[in-house]
């Protein structure tokens, strides 16, 4: 069987190697789009996360639709020092507070957010875009975003003004010193925030051992649904979880979406490909009728005529596959060490991607889907399209099929 | 008495129609290809089926042979009723009990002259290295010992019959039916062919049937049946 399968697939050389080629090519550029696309996701999801929000956030229910002053995690250190004993796991506090920030005779609404800066600057890539001095030092220091120093007239060593409401409805005021201006990138950041060391925030708006939140940070974001699952039963009732897919919704439904155009993209190429495998099929009929009249003349099943076909499409995708997968994997395997720069792909998001310091290369990523999706439907697809077109073998009369040219 | 109407009389006939009818629909048009065929062939028996173009020899001989159905009167073959077997009854009775000398040889040009005639032993479930024994015996027999690993294209249209004859006998069927196999033939090829036909007769006790409207293959045969507009018109051993 193994053996008549194969020659007649040489029996006709140059269409099985179009065929096969055909089968392969989409096989190479399906595995390398998805691995792409997978690698991108990546990337994409790690630059978010890492740059202010986190990979998923620890804060009592009430606060995420009113973030109020008083809506705090009680005894941050305890639960902070239980979550770190998770393996892959790195936790640290954030207060915020909504204040008044005063210099000179300007003053603005903004969002004061204290700190853990030597442990967040680790994780998170916002420190790394200070484009004027550094990150605070001291307790009585503070970081500003571009556009609220230049809409206060601040710079570096200025003195700034804030003033708010403390937990138990006394007024809160502090006195910092700038020491960086950063610019984020994204206007409404710039705008309002000042980061300052969590110690002087919490003193500041009498919090004692609170914070707004905790940020959680894995060192394999494919462990997070995992880790998030060992951290629920340590969390009380009151607390919460999210992780960046409910933090930052719209980034999750963008890549949904690019994966649904992608899939549409997938399929009308494989679509197109399956349906030249039914040409080669079709003819292969109109060929071998003689044949198959032949093989029933001498007592093989329509199912038996069929069933050799069925193992001739699977030699022939087998080839195409190998093909398609030869060629595909050592070139994202390549490319996954290597990368692909940015800036060759072009792209204006690209470019501003790369201005934020996010990334300057994407890397393929070489999943079991991106890899095994275009062989099984192409496989599963030669053999229907072997199916389809030779299932009207059932109806051949031996003795007209004999006859046939 | 024959020696044919002896063995009627002791052993069941291998062949054994009876009023038998074929009709094709020619558009609407009723086409009588056999119009109740009367035949009985013994065991060992080497008979032409004779006639002209359209007068049913290659009808009842895939009627016979299990490839054709009929409409009317019964077949048997081997003790078997063909009238109350399925398809598949009727692929498998082909493929044990029946094999086929086609007038246009229609060996599988993949395969070589060994592997043809394997072929049919592996659709018996026959074990490998007893196939390849046994296909290279028949090779043997019928002279092409040395050309088995050759392609049917690599073959002369005489050795290309004599693989299909290998590959008809090498199952050792009840019956073997030959559709006008010399047709395509010079007349020294068809000569040599038919005497292999005819000593495979006597030593296999093997069954023969081949429909033909050549003479000299007719003089190789036994027993001459002449058909004419679907009814046996003329049969030798009635003749006796």
């Amino acid at each position: 069987m193994i053996r008549l399968a194969w020659r007649n697939l040489q029996r006709n050389a140059a269409r099985t190697w179009l065929t096969a080629g055909g089968i392969g090519f989409s096989v190479l550029l399906v595995s390398f789009a998805m691995s792409l696309q997978s690698g991108s996701y990546e990337i994409m999801i790690d630059a978010a996360t890492r740059y202010f929000t986190g990979h998923a956030q620890i804060s009592e229910k009430s606060y995420i639709d009113q973030p109020r002053l008083d809506r705090t995690l009680q005894n941050v250190q305890a639960l902070q020092t239980e979550l770190s004993a998770i393996e892959g796991l790195t936790v640290f506090p954030r207060v915020q507070a909504f204040a008044v920030v005063s210099m000179e005779e300007k003053s603005l609404g903004g969002m004061v957010v204290g700190v853990d800066f030597d442990a967040e600057r680790q994780h998170l890539d916002i420190y790394d875009n200070v484009i004027e001095g550094d990150v605070p030092r001291q307790a009585d220091q503070a970081m500003i975003g571009v556009s609220m120093a230049r809409n206060l007239g601040a710079a570096v060593g200025d003195e700034l003004v804030v003033l708010g409401s403390g937990k138990q409805g006394a007024v809160a005021a502090a006195i910092f010193v700038i020491s960086g201006i950063v610019e984020t990138g994204q206007t409404a950041l710039d705008r309002t925030l000042v980061f300052a060391p969590i110690g002087g925030v919490a003193e500041a708006f009498y919090l004692h051992d609170e914070a707004h939140m905790l940020l959680l940070m894995v060192d394999d974001l494919s462990q997070l649904n995992a880790i998030a699952a060992q951290i629920e039963p340590l969390l009380s009732e009151r607390l919460t979880l999210q992780t960046w897919q409910q933090l930052m919704p719209l980034i999750e439904q963008s890549i949904e979406m690019d994966k649904a155009g992608g899939y549409l993209f997938f399929s009308l190429l494989l679509i197109l490909v399956t349906f030249a495998v039914v040409n080669t099929f079709v003819m292969v009929l109109y060929e071998r009728t003689r044949e198959f009249g032949l093989f029933m003349a001498l007592g093989m099943r329509p199912w038996q005529v069929i069933g050799q076909v069925q193992f001739e499409a699977l030699l022939l995708s087998s080839l195409g596959v190998a093909l398609g997968l030869g060629l595909s994997y050592p070139l994202i395997s390549y490319l996954t060490s290597v990368g692909i720069p940015l800036d060759q792909m072009g792209g204006e998001e690209a470019i501003q991607q790369m201005q934020m310091g996010a990334m300057d290369r994407i890397y393929p990523k070489a999943t079991l889907t991106s890899l095994a999706t275009a062989p099984l439907v192409m496989m599963i697809g030669t053999q229907l399209a072997a199916l389809v077109s030779t299932v009207r073998v059932r109806g051949i009369n031996p003795v007209t099929a004999l006859r046939a040219e | 008495m024959t020696d044919s109407e002896q063995n009627s009389s002791t052993t069941a006939p291998v062949v054994a129609c009876q009023g038998v009818q074929r009709i094709y629909q020619q558009d609407t048009v009723p086409v009588y290809a056999l119009r109740g065929a009367d035949l009985t062939i013994n065991a060992g028996e080497f008979v032409s089926l004779a006639g002209p173009s359209g007068s049913g020899k290659s009808t009842l001989l895939n009627v016979i042979g299990g490839l054709d159905g009929f409409d009317a009167g019964s077949v048997v073959v081997g003790g078997v009723d063909l009238g109350g077997l399925n398809a598949a009854e009727l692929a498998e009775m082909r493929l044990r009990n029946v094999g086929f000398v086609f007038q246009a040889y229609n060996l599988i040009p993949v395969l070589t002259a060994r592997e043809n005639v394997e072929f049919i032993l592996q659709l018996q479930g026959t074990p490998n290295q007893e196939r390849r024994e046994r296909a290279d015996a028949a090779l043997q027999r019928l002279g092409l010992g040395d050309l088995g690993d050759r392609r049917p294209g690599e073959l002369s249209g005489g050795q290309q019959q004599r693989v299909a004859i290998a590959r008809a006998i090498v199952t050792e069927p009840v019956l073997l039916l030959a559709d006008e196999p010399t047709a395509n033939l010079d007349s020294k090829t068809t000569e040599e062919l038919l005497g292999l036909l005819r000593d495979l007769n006597p030593q296999q006790g093997m069954t023969i049937v081949t429909a033909t409207h050549d003479p000299i293959v007719m003089g190789y045969t036994s027993r001459q049946v002449a058909m004419l507009d679907g009814e046996i018109h003329q049969d030798s051993a009635s003749a006796d």
